[in-house]
């Protein structure tokens, strides 16, 4: 299959700070991939340089055909930037629904403002993934109004009613209260089964093992394991992995 | 079981009895604060209608005419308010900017603003700008020294509003692909000025009592204006200025009662 993402010798550095080092790395049409590691491992650097919300130092980033090279400047680079954010859905841990906004209105804003798009259409579109989330009876309701598991299911529809090749999640059910974090969880199965291709960073372990094509472990800046969740869970090859997952197995009991 | 829950409907009903009593002494309270008012007003009227004698037939002949000024108040404030308005949002982009003369602009107008009277201003628009050869019409050279001062601070403002929006909420913008003018234009400012309407609402009204400031020029028929010159043309000015005293502050109670409205809607509204 055709590979959606393709990431070549991507370095970034924070000043003097080496946080992602030398790291390729393919992503295939409709596969999900879960990004896991501990906290400061880089993953959600790793994630964020894909849309360019970090700028890459160096190395090439490549969305569906479109080529990006690290650390450029100029009008040529920003405009394939653009084109690679109109490729890349991204759901952030925090939310960030626009709260001047109704549901409804937060999830044409992008189709409308930046594609274009016909603001009948965009609706049409819209409420099509606020059903798909569950949530098109809230499409009034402005986002103070919601529980946190409702505002992000919102943002993921949000996100898709851009059509995009590739979803990026980003912990996106770390700021949620226990008892939310199915819901979240259930509809990002739903999109993974519609054959969406997924980059997902998360600290559930439950989800990389059940949905994931393939887990990808992150250590000190660099992917240290790379496997099928099967094989990751049952004989994790790196000790720090061991260690994750150790983790895991002592919180679920 | 069922001695608990006798236990906890004695919670509730001595919780509510607090509150009660709480909602008891806030209500007592306002009724004295209102009574109060009632009687320093009443003290006012009483001063002016005996004790001080005033020239009820003055007052009869000129209320119109310093009434009259109230339109040109009004005008001269809201076209200064909305120049304010513009400039400030400039000058806290600026403020906002990484562009290092972009910044300094903005700083720079500030602090020459600020770090001088807006009287010596208003003047300097009359006095000073005709001396170069810059002859405005006299509701201009009022309408821009307030406009200027008031936006240089109401640029602070501006500058806290759009420092409110979280970081979060523009890398959200980013990516689903706006440009940084539409991340600013759709997304920013837009939360930024639900922010600032509440301290720009009390701008606005230290602008209708500041525009009284025009009235030395000579040239700007505004409520001040008018009081001096009908003052000081029969030696009435106490009379004069009790009118004119009287109309401001009707101006600025309507004004803050329609400001707590507008505040009280926006503190509903949809953070």
């Amino acid at each position: 299959m055709q590979s959606i993402v393709k990431i070549s010798n991507l370095d970034k550095y924070f000043g003097r700070l080496h946080v992602l080092k030398d790291i390729s790395l393919e992503v295939k049409e409709r596969e999900v991939v879960c990004l896991i590691g501990r906290s400061g491992s880089g993953k959600s650097t790793l994630l964020r340089c894909i849309n360019f919300l970090e700028e890459p130092s160096h190395g090439i980033i490549e969305v569906d055909g479109i080529k990006v090279e690290g650390g450029e400047k100029g009008k040529e680079h920003r405009q394939l930037i653009h084109d690679v954010r109109l490729k890349t859905g991204m759901v952030f841990q925090e939310f960030n629904l626009f709260p001047h906004m109704s549901v409804l209105e937060n999830v044409i804003e992008g189709p409308v403002t930046v594609k274009g798009m016909d603001k009948n259409q965009a609706i049409a579109l819209a409420e099509e993934n606020l059903d798909s989330v569950g949530l098109l009876f809230k499409k009034d309701e402005y986002p103070n109004r919601l529980s946190g598991g409702q505002k992000q299911r919102v943002a993921i529809a949000r996100a898709l009613t851009m059509q995009p090749k590739v979803m990026l999640f980003d912990e996106p059910t770390s700021a949620l209260d226990p008892e939310l974090i199915g819901e979240v969880l259930n509809v990002m199965k739903k999109v993974a089964k519609d054959g969406m291709t997924m980059l997902v960073v998360t600290h559930e372990m439950g989800f990389a093992r059940e949905v994931a094509d393939r887990v990808l472990v992150m250590g000190e800046g660099e992917i240290i394991e790379d496997s099928n969740p099967k094989d990751l869970f049952t004989h994790p090859k790196d000790p720090r992995t061991k260690a994750l997952i150790d983790r895991y197995r002592s919180g679920e009991n | 079981m069922s001695q608990a829950q006798t236990m906890d409907q004695v919670r509730t009903s001595q919780a509510e009895l607090l509150y009660e009593a709480q909602q008891r002494k806030i209500r007592q309270f306002r009724t004295n604060v209102i009574i109060s008012w009632a009687v320093l007003l009443a003290l006012l009227i009483y001063l002016f209608s005996g004790p001080i004698e005033l020239d009820t037939e003055f007052i009869e002949r000129n209320a119109l005419f310093i009434a009259g000024g109230i339109r040109e108040t009004l005008l001269i404030s809201v076209i200064s308010i909305v120049l304010a308005i513009f400039l400030a949002m400039l000058a806290a982009l600026g403020r906002l900017s990484t562009i290092p003369p972009i910044y300094a602009l903005s700083t720079f107008y500030v602090s020459l603003i600020r770090g001088t009277p807006l009287f010596l201003q208003i003047i300097f628009f009359f006095l000073a700008l005709p001396q170069l050869g810059i002859v405005l019409p006299a509701v201009w050279a009022g309408i821009l020294p307030l406009g200027l001062n008031y936006g240089a601070y109401m640029s602070e403002t501006f500058r806290a509003g759009i420092s409110s929006v979280s970081k979060g909420q523009r890398e959200a913008a980013i990516a689903i692909g706006m440009t940084p003018i539409q991340t600013m234009r759709r997304i920013v400012l837009p939360q930024a000025l639900r922010f600032a309407i509440p301290p720009m609402g009390n701008d606005f009204i230290s602008m209708t009592k500041d525009s009284a400031l025009v009235s030395v020029t000579g040239f700007v028929h505004e409520t001040m204006w008018r009081a001096t010159r009908v003052g000081r043309a029969e030696f009435n000015n106490l009379e004069a200025l009790i009118i004119a005293a009287t109309f401001y502050w009707i101006m600025t109670l309507i004004l803050t009662f329609f400001q707590s409205r507008l505040e009280a809607r926006l503190a509903r509204g949809d953070r």
